[in-house]
C-alpha cells in the first residue's frame, strides 16, 4: 500500500529565511500522524504545502502514491486533502451551510445553487460532530470553540481523505478540547489519515500513533508515540536539554506590604465584584476558561472598557485610566493576548515597534541613534533572534513576535505588568525565557497579574494562583498548595476542594 | 417569513416610505390644486432620472460587496454617451448599434480594470481612479470640446419591445435588479462574490476562482456603468464628455445607503436600487421647495451619514440579540 502522503526534499525560503530544508517523511495511510517542533520549525509551512497553498521552491509530494501538482489548493481539496487552518479561516458573513460548501457549492444546471441539499447535508455534517448549530446560523455570531469545529465539518463535507490540523485547540477549552478529539478518533475509526500539528505534547500521546519532530526547518525523527517520552520529544524539539519548567517553581516570596495594584468590587461587562491586590515584587496568576471574564478585567484595569462600579488603586492612589496611554503614564501595562492584531505592527521594523513604548524623544523628535541603541539592547537582552532591528516582525516566529511584545515594555520600568495569556502558540524554548521576563520584572519591584488558561504554567510561575469563572473570583490557591486538580476543579464546578 | 422583516432592504423600504411621505405632507397643495410631488407623471420623472444611478448602483453594490471598490463608472457613463453619440450623428449608425458599441466601450473599461487589479494586483481604489481619468480624458478626446445633440434625431416614437422610450430606462433598472438579485442569491457565482468578500485568503484555499470571480465583478461594474451611461444619453439627448461629473459618488452612496458594507461581504442589489431611489426622490422633491436646491448636496451628504450611522446601530443591538438567543 502506498504511503498516504510522502513529502520527499521539500525546500522552502521566504525571502532570506529558510522555512523548509530539506524536508523527507512519509505519513502512512489511516494514522494519525503528530507533527511537532517549536515556532519557525516549519510545520505550519508543511501542512500549507501540502493543501496547495504555498508552493515549495524544490522537492516533490505524492499523495497515494501519485505526485500532487504544487501550489494549487483546488487539486489538493479534489484529492482529499482537508487542512484545518491556526486562524481560522471562515466567511463571516456566510451561514454555517454556506461555509461548509465555500467553493465547492451543490449545484443544479448553470450554476444554480441546491440551497435545501446542502442545507440538509450541512445539517448531517454539523450533527455528526455533535455540534448544536443551525446551518442557517451566520458564522459571525458563533463562538469560536464552534468556529473551530466548523472548519473540521468544511473538510468532512467533501469526504477528504487525510485531514490535517494546525493547533486546533489553542482557542479551545478542555471540554471542548475533548469534543474535538472524540470526533478525530471517529474519523480514523472510519479511515481518514489525520495529520496534526501541536505544541501541547498530551495532545499528541492522547491522539497519534507517530510524532515526527521538525527543528529550525529540518526533518529530526520519526518515532511511535508508544515508545517516546515527553522528555525524548522536548529534547528533539529544541535540541538541548531545558531546566525543566516545573522543577523551577519559585519559591513563595514573603508577601511584602506595599500594594501595587489593588482592585475593589470591580464589575464591568463580563465579570463582577472583583477584588484581588498585588504586592511590590509579586506574580498573582489568574486562571480560567475562556469566556470566564480574564481578558475583561484587564482590559477594564487600563481602561480599554468601561467599568460599571469598583475602584482600582495603583501604589496606594486610585487609579481611573481612560486609556491605555493614561494607564502606561502611570506605569500600569498590558501585554495583549492576540499578538497580531494588538501587540505589533508589522508595517513597523524592529526598532520601532521595540521602542515605541519608550520612545526615546527630544520634544516631539525621536532620536534615532539612541532608539537604535535602546532596540539593539533589547533585543539582545531577551535573545529575540531577528535578521536585523530593521526588519518587519514578520520575519520573526511567533515565539519571538511575543517575546518582543513582553520585553518592549521593558524599557518603561512599569510598576504594574499586566499579561494576558503571554505564551499563548509559543514554544517550550520561548515559554521558558518569557517566564524569565515576568520573573525579572517582578524581581525589580514590578506586581504581575499573569492571566493563562495553561496551568501548568501559572502552577511554575505565580505566586498564587486566583481562579475565575462567569466574571467572579471563586478561590485563591496559594503556589505552595497549588495542583492541577485542586485548580482545575475550582474554575470548572467553582468548589473548593 | 419572520427572517423576510429582518432582511436589509427592509429599513431601506420604510426609509423610502418615510421619505415620500414627508414630501408629499410638505409639499401638499392647497385649494384642490393638483398635487406637484404626489402625481403619476413625477413618479415616472423619478424612476427615469433614479435609474441613471441605480443601474450603475447594481454593479456598484456588487463590487463592494467583493471588497472592492470602482471609482470610475461617472467616467466610463460620459465615455459611453460620448462612443454612442458620436456613431449615431457623425456615423449615421442605428441606435441600437450605437448604443451596443457603446456598451462594449463600457466593458472593455471593466476588463481594463479587471486586469490592473487581477494580473498586475494594483488595489482597486487606484485602479479605478486611474481608468476613470483614462476614461474621462479619452471621452474629452473624441468631443475636442463639442457635444453630440442627439435629441434631433432621436425617434420619438421608438420603442423597446412596445415600451416607450421615456420607460425603457427604468424598466431595465427593475429587470436588471430583479436579474442580480437572482444571481447573487442562488447562484454558485454570487456565493463566491459574497465568499471573496468575507475574507479572500478562506476564498483563495477553498478553491474559489478567485481571479475570474474579482474579474467578472469590474467588467459587470463597468458595463453596466456603460448601459447607465446610454440611458443618460437619450435622457439628456446629448452625449458631452463633462456629463455625469461626481458621479461614482451617488453611485457608491446608493450601494452603501442600500446596505452594501465598505468592508466587503454584505449587501444587496436590491438595496443599491432603492438607495438610489430615495436620492432620486430627493433630487426631485428639494428643488419644489423655494431655496433649497441649494442644500441639494448638503442634505444628500447627511442623509448618506445618518442612513449609515442608524444601519450600524441597528446591527450592533441584532448582533446582540443574536448572541445571546
Amino acid at each position: 500500500m502506498p504511503a498516504a502522503v510522502e513529502f520527499t526534499h521539500l525546500d522552502k525560503s521566504f525571502d532570506a529565511v529558510a522555512a523548509l530544508r530539506d524536508v523527507s517523511f512519509t505519513i502512512a495511510p489511516g494514522e494519525a500522524h503528530a507533527i511537532v517542533g517549536e515556532n519557525g520549525a516549519g510545520k505550519s509551512t508543511l501542512l500549507k504545502i501540502l493543501a496547495g497553498e504555498l508552493r515549495p521552491d524544490a522537492g516533490e509530494l505524492r499523495v497515494d502514491g501519485q505526485p500532487i501538482a504544487l501550489g494549487h489548493p483546488r487539486e489538493a481539496l479534489g484529492r482529499g486533502i482537508g487542512l484545518v487552518h491556526q486562524e481560522m479561516l471562515l466567511f463571516p458573513n456566510l451561514s454555517v451551510a454556506g461555509n461548509i460548501f465555500a467553493g465547492r457549492e451543490l449545484t443544479g444546471r448553470f450554476g444554480v445553487l441546491r440551497e435545501s441539499a446542502m442545507r440538509d447535508r450541512a445539517r448531517e455534517i454539523v450533527a455528526r460532530l455533535s455540534l448544536a448549530v443551525s446551518p442557517d446560523t451566520e458564522v459571525e455570531s458563533l463562538p469560536i470553540a464552534h468556529r473551530q469545529l466548523l472548519q473540521v465539518a468544511r473538510a468532512l463535507a467533501f469526504e477528504c481523505r487525510v485531514l490535517a490540523l494546525d493547533e486546533p485547540t489553542t482557542s479551545l477549552t478542555a471540554a471542548e478540547t475533548d469534543h474535538l478529539f472524540r470526533v478525530l478518533d471517529d474519523l480514523k475509526r472510519a479511515g481518514v489519515t489525520l495529520i496534526y500539528v501541536s505544541h501541547r505534547l498530551p495532545e499528541v500521546f492522547r491522539l497519534c500513533d507517530r510524532v515526527t519532530v521538525l527543528r529550525d526547518g529540518r526533518y529530526v525523527d520519526t518515532r511511535p508515540v508508544a515508545s517516546a517520552t515527553h522528555d525524548d520529544i522536548v529534547q528533539a524539539m529544541v535540541g538541548r536539554t531545558l531546566p525543566s519548567v516545573k522543577s523551577e517553581v519559585s519559591s513563595v516570596r514573603a508577601r511584602s506590604s506595599d500594594l501595587r495594584l489593588e482592585t475593589s468590587h470591580l464589575s464591568g461587562r463580563g465579570f463582577s465584584d472583583v477584588s484581588l491586590d498585588v504586592s511590590r515584587g509579586e506574580i498573582v496568576g489568574v486562571f480560567g476558561l475562556v469566556g470566564s471574564g480574564r481578558t475583561e478585567l484587564l482590559e477594564s484595569i487600563v481602561g480599554l472598557r468601561a467599568r460599571a462600579e469598583g475602584s482600582v488603586a495603583i501604589d496606594g492612589r486610585p487609579g481611573r485610566f481612560r486609556s491605555p496611554r493614561d494607564a502606561a503614564r502611570a506605569g500600569v501595562v498590558l501585554v495583549p493576548e492576540d499578538r497580531q492584531r494588538q501587540g505589533l505592527f508589522f508595517n513597523l521594523n524592529l526598532r520601532h515597534n521595540a521602542v515605541l513604548p519608550s520612545a526615546v524623544t527630544r520634544g516631539v523628535h525621536v532620536i534615532s541613534a539612541a532608539e537604535r541603541t535602546t532596540a539593539r539592547s533589547l533585543l539582545d537582552r531577551w535573545r529575540i533572534s531577528a535578521p536585523s532591528i530593521d526588519a518587519t516582525p514578520d520575519h520573526l516566529s511567533g515565539g519571538n513576535q511575543q517575546k518582543l511584545v513582553a520585553a518592549k515594555w521593558l524599557a518603561t520600568n512599569p510598576r504594574v505588568l499586566l499579561l494576558d495569556e503571554p505564551t499563548k502558540g509559543v514554544d517550550v524554548g520561548a515559554k521558558y525565557e518569557i517566564h524569565g521576563i515576568v520573573r525579572d520584572m517582578a524581581a525589580r519591584g514590578a506586581g504581575c497579574l499573569v492571566v493563562s488558561s495553561d496551568l501548568p504554567e501559572l502552577l511554575a510561575l505565580a505566586d498564587r494562583i486566583l481562579v475565575m469563572r462567569e466574571g467572579r473570583v471563586r478561590g485563591e490557591v496559594p503556589a505552595a498548595e497549588a495542583d492541577e486538580e485542586r485548580v482545575m476543579r475550582l474554575a470548572a464546578t467553582g468548589a473548593v476542594a | 417569513m419572520k427572517h423576510v422583516w429582518r432582511a436589509r432592504e427592509v429599513s431601506t423600504i420604510v426609509i423610502l416610505a418615510i421619505e415620500i411621505l414627508f414630501f408629499a405632507w410638505y409639499l401638499r397643495p392647497g385649494g384642490g390644486r393638483p398635487h406637484p410631488f404626489l402625481n403619476a407623471g413625477n413618479a415616472l420623472l423619478v424612476l427615469k432620472y433614479s435609474s441613471i444611478y441605480g443601474i450603475a448602483a447594481i454593479g456598484a453594490a456588487i463590487v463592494i460587496i467583493s471588497g472592492g471598490i470602482d471609482l470610475s463608472p461617472g467616467a466610463v457613463i460620459a465615455l459611453t454617451g460620448v462612443v454612442a453619440g458620436a456613431l449615431f450623428v457623425d456615423a449615421h449608425w442605428s441606435l441600437a448599434a450605437s448604443a451596443a458599441a457603446g456598451l462594449l466601450v463600457g466593458a472593455a473599461c471593466g476588463a481594463f480594470n479587471a486586469v490592473l487589479i487581477v494580473l498586475v494586483r494594483l488595489p482597486p481604489f487606484i485602479a479605478t481612479l486611474g481608468v476613470m481619468g483614462i476614461a474621462r480624458g479619452a471621452a474629452f478626446i473624441i468631443t475636442e470640446g463639442r457635444y453630440f445633440d442627439l435629441s434631433r434625431d432621436l425617434p420619438t416614437d421608438w420603442r423597446m419591445l412596445g415600451i416607450p422610450l421615456d420607460w425603457t430606462s427604468a424598466i431595465v433598472m427593475v429587470a436588471l435588479a430583479a436579474l442580480f438579485h437572482v444571481l447573487m442569491t442562488r447562484f454558485q457565482w454570487g456565493r463566491a462574490v459574497f465568499a471573496l468578500g468575507g475574507n479572500p485568503i478562506a476564498a483563495l484555499y477553498s478553491g474559489v476562482r478567485v481571479g475570474l470571480v474579482q474579474a467578472s465583478v469590474y467588467v459587470i461594474a463597468a458595463t453596466l456603468a456603460a448601459l447607465s451611461g446610454i440611458a443618460l444619453a437619450i435622457v439628456q439627448g446629448q452625449g458631452k464628455a463633462d456629463l455625469a461629473m461626481g458621479y461614482e459618488l451617488d453611485i457608491i452612496a446608493s450601494a452603501v445607503i442600500g446596505g452594501a458594507s465598505l468592508a466587503g461581504g454584505r449587501g444587496s442589489v436590491v438595496g443599491a436600487v432603492l438607495g438610489a431611489l430615495i436620492f432620486g426622490v430627493l433630487r426631485n422633491a428639494l428643488p419644489q421647495i423655494p431655496g433649497a436646491t441649494f442644500y441639494d448636496r448638503l442634505i444628500v451628504g447627511v442623509v448618506v451619514i445618518v442612513i449609515v450611522v442608524m444601519d450600524q446601530v441597528l446591527e450592533r443591538r441584532a448582533s446582540v440579540a443574536r448572541r445571546s438567543e
